[in-house]
């Protein structure tokens, strides 16, 4: 049959191009990005793509893992997180606590311009406009009239931050707030430079047109690729900057970037999977490349107490988040390092005991059951009128994993939940409207206990989802707002945490953890509550060889 | 056909105009905002980016405001990607989508046909079924599936390409792969039953009765049929393709538009969305009348009025 | 064979372009095609699996040892065979059997669901706009061109993100998107039948052109519209599990295939089960469909004589 070879023949000319495409395959090429020589470069997977690379505007962690390094604050941050230094050699309160004078040393912009007090002046007033929109001022409202600045209700001259003389820098707050220092290291308190951003207005953030004071700038931003840094010469303690240049690549999918760290192709990755933690550390993974630390960030279900009357009875939330089986979410289901939670509050907070602990926290799960089985009969629930309830949880990987086994665990009590899973820009919106009975949400970032507890205020608004009100709670949170001694402060905070435990009007259910992929030749890199990890600390085991030879 | 391709071009237009018509109301009918998340903003601050944007306007003033700017060519500031205007965003994106979709879609062709002309005469053989079953194969398992365990088996355990990332060729390689098995799965079933038919069809009796070898007929004859349905395909195909790929540019860190499409739409970034469906309705409407010129060309019968 | 890109890429054209040729001469035909298709060996096999996959979809989850919600503490991550689980648990111990067969009726179901109101709004479109020809036929025809210009993907997010509370009112979502190449498909056959003479000899009777539609043309297109109905449920099906992949999929504690799979996928070095067990479900499931539609298209097809 003449026919007999053509389909052969099509199939061959039909695999040619996927063999062309293979071809050479055998030898290994470099799998990094070329680097000049002599220099040092390193390949950093950063789990999401910037929106930004203003300082003033980054809100997220990977973009603040990016910028934090643009600048140089009032103070900064060692490699451990710890506050030491920056821009400001010294600083000083006021016997009341409500002024700080910080005192700068000499410094220059990039493009040569010193550094000045006005600078900071210019940058805290670039946080507080309305025009900037950051997501981040409201953490430090603290500063005098910028809440009212930030509402547009007063012009920002009226910003209690001003500048004395070009060394000095004076902050005003509403009340005392021993936790300034610490704060001023924080991305949105940098300086700006006022001549650049006058010159190019927002697209001064650009790579082509940034200007900074710290130990790296931008030199390209390729959206979906990657963000290229440099180290910046004029930074004033750049000879003790190792690494030449950082490329940042969003590692959206994160099991993608762990085969990249392990192939060598990244030398770290600020994202690992929960449920892959274990698996990363069997000896014939890279058990020597995780870091799993604590995180200062909680994950809790708040209940609806304004919209779902059961709800307004302690004795059934007590109940319902005494049956909640932590230690199986945390340590069978996730196994990434989470810890289980029986606080409000993250251990780690700054200046904070974290004392605080829900009354049946060291209890065994089948006494806590016993428990709230009793004390959902004491409120009239049981098999003939169970409670019925819906949780609205967010659809992101670790919400849809959990909720579940809240579901079951309460099911062993006798409640019926649905569960809801909800888009996380609804989700949102509805925990805003109090559209939900309960509800999955989390809360992070930040190092002081009243970002957390502030949640919780009657006069919050709409991000007390629940609509918890306690005036005695309140009056804590005053309080502390205006003490000034840190260990009374942190008395009152610690008293309101343990209201918020005995009324319980959210359900805590487990702390993060941040979990990073290190390749065991990055030096500098320490395990932190905060996951900041400033790169100028940053460098290779081997960096003297990389300079020398290999390029 | 000049007159062909203007009234096409004329048409073009206004179907243009319907599409972003209908995809401006549609984004703005679906719940939520672009400017929600954990951390609220003040209502003041919320109050001022509406403004800023403009989003605080009655949605026909908004409408009327957005057909403006897009008629002088700007497609506006993105509302997530601060720095970003929708421009940087397909301007960065597209070229590295069209590189890698384009290369897909070319390997997809020469494979599927290939594979589709082989099954085709051996029709209802052990081979042509085991070309089918391979074929469904690669339409049935989704990409998000097929790419993790290339990575595994091609970059990780035989080390022949590398994981993720953009770079050289050799950084094309998998996704390239990935996308093109599910188009030669199609394109392979599409011609094998073009050529079926046309292997039936009186001309290629005609020949085989002149006694032309059966390699001539098939590449004469009924290659040209028998890709006919084949040429509809590959213009939506193709725009698909060459838009980029949410997963393969997730699994594989890969510059392209693909995410936006999903991303963009999920968190609301009204404009990028937008830009996005523009690019890509014109794309199809460029496309579908490429195929339509390119069937006239291949098929005598079809005449272009 | 139905067209799904990578992420359902556009065009489901291709169909359109295979099914131009299939016509159906009359009634008398059934029975031919009926032997035509259980001569095809291919097809044969895939009804049979089919039908023993139905079955399993709705008997099966009444007769698993455990719920497929229920949570076992103290059996996470069972392998198969080990246990009283037979094909293994996953990270919240949940018995996989039973979810498999769970997930595969909500799959089923879905693509059923969604078929069957494209196929409601698509032949309705097709027909009235075949029939009735004119400029009713050129409005409504490039209605379905602007709805085709806009990406698929576009549609299914911001219609999940609008009917997300309900999984059913979702898939009638999709089926309300998915219609497009069937209305094309109709109106084709339409424009062919209305020429015939039963349908002449109808008009003179005096039949409303209501009543023409109804009783002459839309059974008369049944062979064409079964063909196209065993390529979009699986069209459906893996669309499902792109949206599982987004974390748009059903609500847990319920499942699908897709769901299933995107999961397992996540944890392929940790378990393999979780994604082997639910794709080979979702392979034959879907290699099924395929096989029956195209032995459905050969039956039918009366150039195949």
């Amino acid at each position: 049959m003449k026919t007999s070879r053509l389909p052969l023949i099509a199939m061959l000319a039909a695999c040619a191009p996927l063999l062309a495409a293979c071809g050479g395959g055998g030898e290994q090429k470099a799998l990094r990005p070329p680097c000049p020589a002599g220099r040092l470069c390193l390949e950093y997977g950063n789990s999401g793509e910037p929106t930004t690379l203003d300082p003033q505007k980054a809100n997220a962690s990977w973009e603040f893992g990016i910028v934090s390094d643009f600048m140089v604050g009032l103070t900064d941050n060692d490699a451990a997180a710890k506050t030491i230094p920056g821009m400001a050699t010294h600083w000083e309160q006021s016997p009341d606590g409500l002024v700080w004078t910080f005192h700068l040393r000499d410094g220059q912009w990039s493009d040569g311009t010193p550094v000045t007090a006005a600078d900071f002046v210019f940058g805290l007033q670039r946080l507080f406009d309305p025009k900037t929109a950051s997501g981040q001022a409201a953490q430090f409202y603290a500063i005098k009239n910028s809440r009212a600045v930030n509402g547009g209700k007063l012009p920002l001259s009226a910003l209690g931050v001003t500048a004395p003389d070009a060394h000095t820098v004076r902050i005003e707050l509403e009340h005392p707030w021993p936790i300034l220092a610490d704060n001023a290291a924080a991305p949105p308190m940098s300086p700006s430079p006022r001549h650049v951003v006058a010159k190019w207005g927002d697209a001064w953030s650009q790579p082509a047109h940034f200007v900074g004071n710290g130990p790296y700038l931008p030199k390209s931003w390729t959206l979906g690729d990657k963000v290229v840094v440099e180290k910046n010469p004029r930074y004033f303690d750049a000879a003790k900057v190792c690494l030449d240049r950082i490329s940042f690549y969003p590692t959206t999918d994160a099991v993608s970037a762990e085969r990249r760290v392990k192939r060598g192709e990244l030398d770290l990755n600020t994202v690992v999977q929960s449920n892959r933690v274990n698996f990363l550390r069997r000896p014939d993974q890279m058990p020597g490349y995780v870091r799993v630390y604590p995180y200062v960030g909680a994950v809790f279900l708040t209940f609806n107490l304004k919209s779902v009357p059961a709800l307004r009875d302690v004795r059934v939330r007590q109940a319902l988040s005494m049956a909640i089986d932590r230690d199986f979410i945390v340590n069978k289901l996730f196994r990434g390092g989470q810890k289980p939670a029986y606080s409000f509050l993250p251990p780690g907070m700054l200046d904070y005991d974290g004392r605080a602990r829900t009354y049946w926290a060291t209890w065994p799960l089948e006494r806590r059951q016993a428990e709230a089985r009793r004390l959902l009969a004491a409120a009239g629930y049981g098999p003939k009128h169970p409670l019925k309830l819906e949780i609205r949880h967010r659809n992101t990987a670790d919400p849809t994993l959990y909720t579940p086994a809240v579901q079951a665990d309460w099911r062993s009590i006798g409640v019926k939940a649905q569960l809801l899973s909800t888009e996380v820009q609804i989700a949102y919106q509805s925990y805003e409207a109090g559209d939900f009975e309960v509800a999955d949400a989390g809360w992070g970032g930040g190092s002081d206990a009243m970002g957390f507890l502030f949640l919780q205020r009657s006069d919050t608004g709409s991000q007390n989802y629940g609509g918890y009100k306690n005036l005695r709670y309140d009056a804590l949170l005053d309080a502390a707002d205006h003490e000034r001694d840190l260990k009374r402060r942190m008395a009152y905070l610690g008293q309101a945490e343990q209201i918020v435990l005995d009324d319980a009007p959210i359900a805590p259910v487990y702390t993060i953890a941040s979990k990073n992929l290190v390749n065991p030749n990055v030096t500098g890199w320490v395990d932190n509550n905060f996951d900041t990890h400033k790169l100028r600390f940053l460098c290779f085991r081997d960096a003297a060889q990389r300079r020398a030879g290999r390029g | 056909m000049v007159s062909f391709l203007l009234r096409r071009l004329l048409v073009a237009v206004p179907t243009l105009f319907l599409v972003v018509t209908v995809a401006f109301f549609m984004m703005r009918a679906a719940p939520g905002s672009p400017f929600l998340g954990e951390r609220k903003l003040a209502p003041e601050i919320e109050k001022a980016v509406m403004a800023k944007y403009g989003l605080d306007k009655p949605l026909p003033v908004q409408y009327a405001t957005y057909l403006g700017g897009v008629l002088k060519g700007d497609l506006g500031p993105s509302l997530k990607y601060r720095d970003k205007s929708v421009a940087d965003i397909i301007g960065d994106g597209f070229p590295k989508s069209l590189i890698l979709g384009f290369t897909a879609i070319v390997i997809a062709t020469l494979v599927g046909v290939g594979l589709g002309i082989a099954a085709a005469l051996r029709q209802n053989r052990p081979a042509d079924y085991g070309a089918t079953a391979v074929a469904i194969l690669g339409v049935c398992i989704p990409t998000f599936v097929t790419a993790p365990l290339l990575v595994l088996l091609f970059a990780s355990k035989l080390g022949w390409a590398p994981t993720a990332g953009w770079g050289g060729p050799r950084n094309l390689i998998l996704p390239v792969v990935v996308l093109a098995l599910p188009q030669i799965a199609i394109i392979s079933r599409l011609t094998r039953a073009g050529m079926i038919e046309v292997l039936r069809s009186n001309y290629v009796r005609t020949a085989r009765a002149k006694g032309l070898s059966e390699r001539r007929i098939v590449l004469d004859h009924a290659l040209r049929g028998a890709i006919l349905p084949l040429v509809s395909y590959l213009g939506p195909a193709a725009a698909g393709l060459i838009t980029g790929s949410l997963v393969v540019e997730q699994i594989f860190n890969l510059p392209g538009l693909g995410k936006y499409f999903v991303i963009s739409a999920l968190q609301r970034d009204y404009t990028v969305v937008m830009g996005v469906v523009i690019l890509y309705a014109a794309l199809i409407l460029a496309l579908n009348l490429l195929s339509d010129v390119l069937y006239a060309v291949l098929d005598p019968r079809v005449r272009l009025s | 064979m139905s067209a799904f890109g990578p992420e359902l890429a556009p065009g489901s054209r291709t169909g359109a372009a295979t099914m131009r040729s299939a016509a159906v001469k009359g009634r008398s035909l059934w029975d031919d095609a009926r032997r035509r298709l259980f001569r095809n060996r291919a097809a044969l096999v895939s009804v049979i699996v089919l039908g023993l996959l139905v079955v399993a979809a709705i008997v099966g989850p009444y007769l698993t040892p455990y719920p497929y919600d229920q949570v076992n503490k103290n059996d996470v991550w069972v392998g198969p065979l080990s246990g009283d689980h037979l094909i293994g648990t996953d990270s919240l111990g949940r018995d996989l059997l039973a979810r498999l067969l769970i997930g595969l009726r909500v799959s089923l179901a879905v693509g059923v669901v969604a078929t069957f109101v494209s196929l409601v709004i698509g032949v309705a479109w097709g027909a009235v706009a075949g029939y009735v020809g004119g400029r009713l036929d050129e409005l409504m025809m490039r209605i379905v061109d602007i709805l085709y210009s806009l990406p698929f993907i576009f549609f299914v997010i911001l219609l999940m993100v609008t009917f997300g509370r309900n999984f059913i009112l979702m898939f009638v979502a999709i089926g309300a998107v998915e219609w497009l190449t069937m209305a094309r498909i109709v109106r084709g056959q339409t424009l062919s039948l209305k020429q015939k003479e039963f349908v002449e000899a109808a008009r003179a009777a005096g039949v409303k052109p209501a009543g023409i539609v109804a009783r002459h043309i839309v059974p008369n297109l049944l062979g064409p519209v079964v063909v196209y109905v065993t390529l979009t449920i699986p069209a459906v099906i893996l669309a499902e599990s792109f949206l599982s992949f987004l974390g748009l999929g059903v609500q847990e504690p319920l499942t699908s295939l897709g769901t299933l799979i995107s999961k397992g996928a996540q944890d392929m070095e940790l378990a393999p089960w979780l994604l082997i067990f639910p794709s080979i479900v979702m392979v034959v499931t879907l290699m099924c469909f395929n096989f029956i539609g195209d032995g459905l298209r050969d039956a039918i097809d009366p150039k195949d004589r």
